[in-house]
């Protein structure tokens, strides 16, 4: 197990480092420069893409929980611990 | 015992007692009495920015001090209160031990609150509620930035206290039949925060001090003239500070796991989970706080590091979320006031942490850094998920405190507008700081799109303010006139509450 | 309590990890590239103070208020304060670095098309903080 262990951190190390200095030798080429306006919103309109995403499912739940589990629902029956009173504080 | 207003006492006896009841009560009127002065200040702001230029505040300064003690006396004298009037109810009984554990320690906690809100209301500091040097030292007027630091440095030391008798109530005070793991989410959502005091808050009573020595010119801790630096006071105020937020918000979160399980008949989905997001989000709540200084000049490393360190807070999160879900599903879910408000406070805690993960981003920072989306995101945290989560709280336990109902339809009103009021304030001022307006300004420029969304911004915080009137009479009439309450099962559900019907401990 | 399986509430964190995971990954690599200063930048001394900005170019013309720049070249603002905190901020070239006193912050960018963009203050600095604005002018290039 620990020589697993030392083998993946080996070539971890041997992938890892590689690519952040290839990352970070990238060259300048004069005159071209990247525009700071086009990575930051784009980075900002992805995230906003997941937020909402994962606040639909979110907020769709809920909503579905709350119109489905209401007390006035037709299919609604009382839970299993209602009538050992057995929610809230110990006896 | 519990029954104040139905069996009047002079009112010197409950001033002067140290029960935790009484206390809890002294907190609870304490803290709604500045929440109605502090949202007083929200409406002024909201009126003066709903058109450019200056109507109804005469001058920035006047502005400039209104939106310092805003911010000052809801974080301070609101909402730190409110939790404390909560834990001192509800902890004892859920330990089952007779009182807190330090009684008079307790009674000056509380003690300490008024005179410092009187500092600052008094003195009505224009330094922002962070207090940033070198202005607060160059250049903020005294007397009043003096009297705020020293009204900050007593509630800090209140707090202190406070959370000492938290954590010794609960661990060392609990009933003996009962394990640690036994004791109910809302104690350990108090046991969770007051150690975040704990470790917290002498930081930023250290770096006060050293404020209010610059500020004499003895010193130049944070002046850079003297040779200082204005980054450390940063480091040492977000240090507590953020932190802080978690002390907010997991109490509210504990009166959410009181509610939720109670309203939908079932007991909570997974305690053992509810307990380790606690205590997770508690360890966290250290490894993020420099993500408020993005923009001061930070290396790349370092924010990196401390984004890292934001986004390790969400999973935690994301597990009350879903423990709240999970409780809800199967269940039998009564749609009264406290359970509204805590189903509204999950779904802005959603969205204030959807916010919060795009701030932790730090590319995001240039766009969003000291813009009205900073005002957005943590109004809904404190706005929309802590004071949601308490004023829940209050409905639930008003039946408790004064042995009477209160108005359910009122409630229910009170409910729907601040929800519609508290969405149209804060979504539109995450809008209005992509547009760029900056934070903390008294007037500005007339830009169409700016002025829209202001006054959008002013309508919804009005729509709260008619929200907070009708709250405010309901609770006064209610523990006045209100029905009497079936202090057995006043909400009708079954199943047994937390509210101890016959005291072990008769007021001393 | 109930007897229910755990194995939902793992899946769930899982994807929450997982999504934190793209969201670190995403912000680092984008603010890896927009922290790259290039190497031909030209510095101009942004100098904050209550209630103004100043600037100074490379060949040490002063300008107060308003800054003059050329379109397609690249610029690197070197930021300072003389007395409180302020932010510099273009808020329409998302460049945004605070002044405070006694370091030197620096950001850069390239402006690409001529046109007037607002410079205003993002941190709070005192009684005249919501008026402390200035102007960019991005020029076409003299050639």
């Amino acid at each position: 197990m620990r020589e697993l262990l030392g083998l993946f951190l080996v070539l971890a190390i041997l992938v890892i480092i590689p690519t952040v200095d290839h990352v970070f030798a990238a060259a300048d080429e004069p005159g071209e420069y990247i525009d700071r306006r086009v990575l930051i919103w784009n980075l900002f309109f992805r995230m906003m893409v997941a937020a909402f995403t994962v606040g639909a499912v979110v907020s769709g739940t809920m909503i579905w929980l709350c119109w489905r589990f209401r007390e006035s629902h037709p299919k609604a029956t009382p839970t299993e611990y209602e009538k050992s009173g057995e929610f809230g504080a110990p006896a | 015992m519990v029954l104040e207003l139905q069996k009047p006492r002079p009112v010197w006896q409950i001033m002067f007692s140290t029960h935790h009841t009484d206390v809890g009560l002294l907190y609870l009127i304490m803290s709604i009495a500045f929440l109605f002065l502090g949202g007083t200040l929200a409406l002024l702001i909201r009126a003066e920015l709903f058109f450019p230029g200056s109507q109804i505040i005469a001058d920035s300064m006047t502005f400039n001090r209104i939106f310092t003690v805003h911010g000052t006396t809801l974080i301070f004298l609101f909402l730190l209160p409110s939790a404390s009037a909560v834990g001192n109810y509800f902890v004892p009984i859920m330990v089952r031990y007779k009182d807190m554990a330090y009684p008079k320690l307790n009674a000056i906690a509380f003690w300490m609150i008024p005179p410092a809100g009187a500092l600052i209301w008094l003195g009505f500091a224009d330094f922002t509620w962070y207090a940033t040097p070198p202005y607060s030292i160059i250049s903020s007027p005294g007397p009043a930035a003096d009297m705020w630091i020293f009204g900050l440095k007593i509630l800090g030391i209140s707090s202190v206290l406070g959370a000492i008798n938290f954590v010794v109530t609960i661990l060392k005070c609990k009933h003996p039949d009962m394990s640690i793991g036994q004791v109910p989410l809302l104690a350990w959502a108090f046991l969770s925060s007051s150690l975040i005091v704990i470790v917290a808050i002498p930081t930023f009573a250290a770096a006060l001090l050293m404020l209010l020595t610059d500020r004499l010119g003895v010193t130049g801790f944070f002046n850079p003239v003297m040779g200082g630096d204005p980054i450390a006071y940063a480091h040492l105020f977000w240090f507590t500070f953020h932190p802080e937020v978690y002390v907010l918000v997991i109490p509210a979160i504990g009166m959410m796991y009181e509610i939720i399980p109670r309203f939908s008949r079932k007991p909570i989905f997974s305690k053992s989970s509810g307990i380790f997001a606690f205590v997770l989000l508690s360890v966290v709540s250290f490894s993020s706080w420099a993500h408020h200084m993005y923009a001061t000049g930070m290396s790349f490393t370092e924010k990196t590091v401390f984004m890292l360190g934001t986004l390790a807070a969400v999973p935690a999160s994301g597990m009350h979320v879903f423990n709240f879900v999970a409780t809800m599903w199967n269940g039998r879910i009564k749609f009264l006031t406290p359970m509204m408000w805590s189903i509204g406070g999950i779904a802005l805690f959603f969205s204030a942490g959807a916010g919060g993960v795009a701030n932790a981003a730090m590319p995001l920072d240039f766009t969003t850094h000291d813009t009205y989306w900073v005002v957005g995101h943590f109004h809904l945290f404190v706005m929309g998920t802590i004071a949601f989560g308490t004023i829940g709280f209050i409905y639930y336990m008003f039946p408790y405190v004064t042995g009477r109902m209160y108005n359910e339809t009122a409630g229910k009103i009170h409910f729907i507008l601040s929800f519609i009021g508290t969405v149209l304030v804060f979504f539109t001022q995450h809008v209005l700081g992509l547009y760029g307006m900056p934070r903390r300004i008294f007037d500005y420029p007339e830009i169409p799109e700016w002025i829209v969304m202001n006054q959008i911004a002013t309508v919804g915080a009005m729509i709260i303010g008619v929200s907070m009137l009708i709250f405010l009479i309901n609770l006064i009439h209610s523990s006045a006139k209100g029905k009497p309450a079936d202090i057995h099962d006043p909400f009708g559900l079954g199943g047994k509450y937390y509210y101890p019907f016959e005291s072990k401990n008769p007021h001393h | 309590m109930g007897h229910h399986s755990n194995w939902p509430e793992w899946i769930y964190v899982g994807v929450i990890i997982a999504i934190m995971c793209w969201v670190g990954a995403e912000a680092w690599n984008v603010e890896r590239l927009v922290e790259h200063v290039p190497a031909d930048a030209e510095t101009i001394i942004v100098t904050g103070q209550q209630w103004f900005w100043t600037f100074e170019h490379e060949d040490g013309t002063k300008e107060v208020g308003t800054l003059h720049v050329e379109a397609g070249k690249a610029y690197k603002f070197e930021v300072v304060s003389t007395d409180v905190n302020h932010s510099f901020n273009i808020h329409d070239y998302v460049v945004l670095m605070d002044a405070i006193p006694g370091r030197v912050n620096t950001v850069w960018f390239a402006p690409d098309k001529a046109g007037e963009h607002d410079i205003q203050c993002r941190e709070y600095c005192g009684l005249i903080h919501y008026n402390m604005r200035g102007k960019l002018v991005v020029e076409d290039p003299l050639t």
